[in-house]
């Protein structure tokens, strides 16, 4: 409903998602909710971001009453600059974040398909988009599988590595002697060797990873330079995947639409369990029904 | 050709480098205040400003406040879509957002015209004028020819601050909106003839005169 009144008005996301988005809802919510996000977002990833989305703009524009007041482009816009105070705060917003069925796998099909859509309309990207990760969690274990190509080692391991090198000569004592000494010191070498610059770091990392503690050591330099290429690429990245992901936001829309179709059908026949319609509906209206109104809404729009 | 009371809805651009007071400008124009302090727009923003044209014609102008940060640059085209009239500001502190002008011009030309092809009415924004008087705008000449060679249809030296020009600017700005917009009903139906248009004509024309 929301996302036809939208695209009625041509509000196109990138008009009310960039601040949302590019400050991850900073700049939107109350300090206590920005927190809690974040706290989600920085754990499971990038789904998290979608979701506060849908939730906001379902409780902006998700009724006939509350469509029947910004009747406009400029009313509409207004609207999505001052959300309903309500649906902000922590305890309203965050179990209506938690529970909403946006996965990963989702983002992801949507994110691939939309790729595939804008590769045939204006051809080839000009960059490789590398593969997500979901998250801390995902990062960890992808870290653990030991795959260094990808980009989330990068993301944890050689981030938490990089900034300490240079703090070591002049700070490395007193954080040592403070915080980190007891736990590590019975492990290493001689305590002198603690001294040393590149001592401290190399605990830190070790501190979650004790297993791979030598391979560790081994890698470490290898990624460093890696590192340093994946950077200027990343920038690149970066940019465009912000692109990327107001296509995708578009079409979650749409799922939002169809989510919402599913209520009003719930309501008729109660017969079928809850979950079951969740995970079947998304694939079947959308490969009749909604690909028109999908694709055409891909031309009209982006560049 | 403009019957009576009728109503206008305007799409115009705030645009020009970070931090140059595009914001305050609107936020002057508009609600008629000032803040000192300063707050990046992020992506656009938007504000709405109702003008009494004349006795019978009220033109709401929609005025969309562009962020002027470069990151934002590769969006502009999706912001500019069916504006009709835009503002592009620069520091008179700043000599390089002065230089940053030019850019501005052409990246609006080249994403966004009027239906005929016709590059939309701009007009140029001197902010800040009560901060300092050097060089840059006492050249009043130097900053008419630059106008002219530039296609900009008029320029002001402006402080949102101490709210010196604003309004002026605008009218200005809306002016010429209107007068291309006659230009551009009478080039869509170049065959017609229509008797009562002769009368029409004489508007589109004095409004360049002004300044």
């Amino acid at each position: 409903m929301a996302y036809r009144h939208l695209k009625k008005f041509k509000i196109d996301p990138i008009l009310y998602m960039t601040e949302w988005f590019m400050c991850i809802f900073s700049r939107t919510l109350p300090w206590a909710s920005v927190l809690r996000v974040w706290d989600m977002f920085f754990c499971e990833g990038v789904k998290i971001v979608f979701r506060v989305g849908l939730v906001l703009l379902k409780h902006t524009l998700g009724s006939v009453d509350k469509l029947r007041s910004c009747q406009g482009m400029y009313e509409t816009m207004e609207k999505l600059r001052s959300l309903p105070v309500h649906c902000m705060q922590e305890d309203i917003l965050l179990p209506e974040v938690s529970s909403l069925p946006v996965t990963d796998a989702l983002i992801e099909r949507e994110s691939n398909t939309q790729l595939r859509k804008w590769r045939e309309n204006r051809g080839e990207l000009q960059y490789r988009p590398s593969r997500r990760l979901h998250g801390a969690k995902q990062i960890y274990e992808e870290k653990a599988r030991l795959n260094p190509t990808l980009s989330g080692s990068r993301l944890s391991l050689s981030s938490m590595r990089r900034p300490s090198p240079p703090a070591t000569p002049a700070l490395a004592v007193q954080p040592e002697s403070v915080v980190v000494s007891e736990g590590l010191r019975p492990a290493l070498p001689s305590p002198t060797s603690n001294k040393a610059p590149l001592g401290p770091p190399r605990g830190t990392t070790k501190k979650g990873k004790e297993k791979q503690r030598e391979q560790d050591k081994k890698r470490e330099r290898e990624e460093r330079d890696r590192e340093k290429k994946r950077e200027k690429e990343d920038r690149e990245e970066r940019r465009k995947e912000k692109e990327r992901e107001k296509h995708k936001e578009k079409e979650e829309k749409r799922l939002q639409k169809e989510r919402e179709k599913v209520e009003t059908r719930q309501k008729k026949e109660r017969k079928f369990s809850f979950r079951r319609k969740e995970s079947s509906t998304p694939d079947s209206p959308r490969n009749s029904g909604a690909e028109a109104t999908e694709s055409s809404a891909a031309h009209d729009t982006y560049f | 050709m403009h019957s009576h009371h009728t109503e206008h809805l305007y799409k115009i651009l705030v645009i020009g480098d970070l931090g140059v007071g595009k914001t305050s400008i609107i936020k002057r124009y508009v609600h008629q205040n000032f803040s000192p302090h300063y707050r990046a727009t992020i992506g656009v923003d938007f504000a709405l400003k109702v003008l009494t044209w004349d006795s019978d014609t009220v033109v709401r102008l929609q005025l969309w406040d562009i962020a002027g940060q470069e990151r934002f640059g590769n969006m502009t085209r999706v912001y500019y879509r069916e504006a009709v009239g835009a503002f592009i500001v620069f520091d008179v502190t700043r000599p390089a957002t002065f230089e940053a002008v030019t850019k501005w011009k052409e990246d609006l030309d080249s994403k966004l015209t009027l239906s005929n092809g016709v590059p939309v009415s701009a007009v140029l924004l001197a902010n800040k004028c009560d901060q300092g008087k050097d060089g840059l705008t006492n050249n009043c000449t130097k900053m008419d020819q630059f106008c002219k060679e530039h296609g900009f249809v008029g320029w002001f030296e402006t402080s949102a601050k101490e709210n010196i020009n604003v309004d002026e600017a605008s009218r200005c700005l809306v002016k010429h909106i209107i007068a291309s917009e006659s230009d551009l009903i009478q080039s869509v139906e170049p065959d017609v003839v229509k008797p009562q248009m002769n009368s029409s004509k004489i508007p589109s024309c004095s409004a360049c005169l002004k300044f």
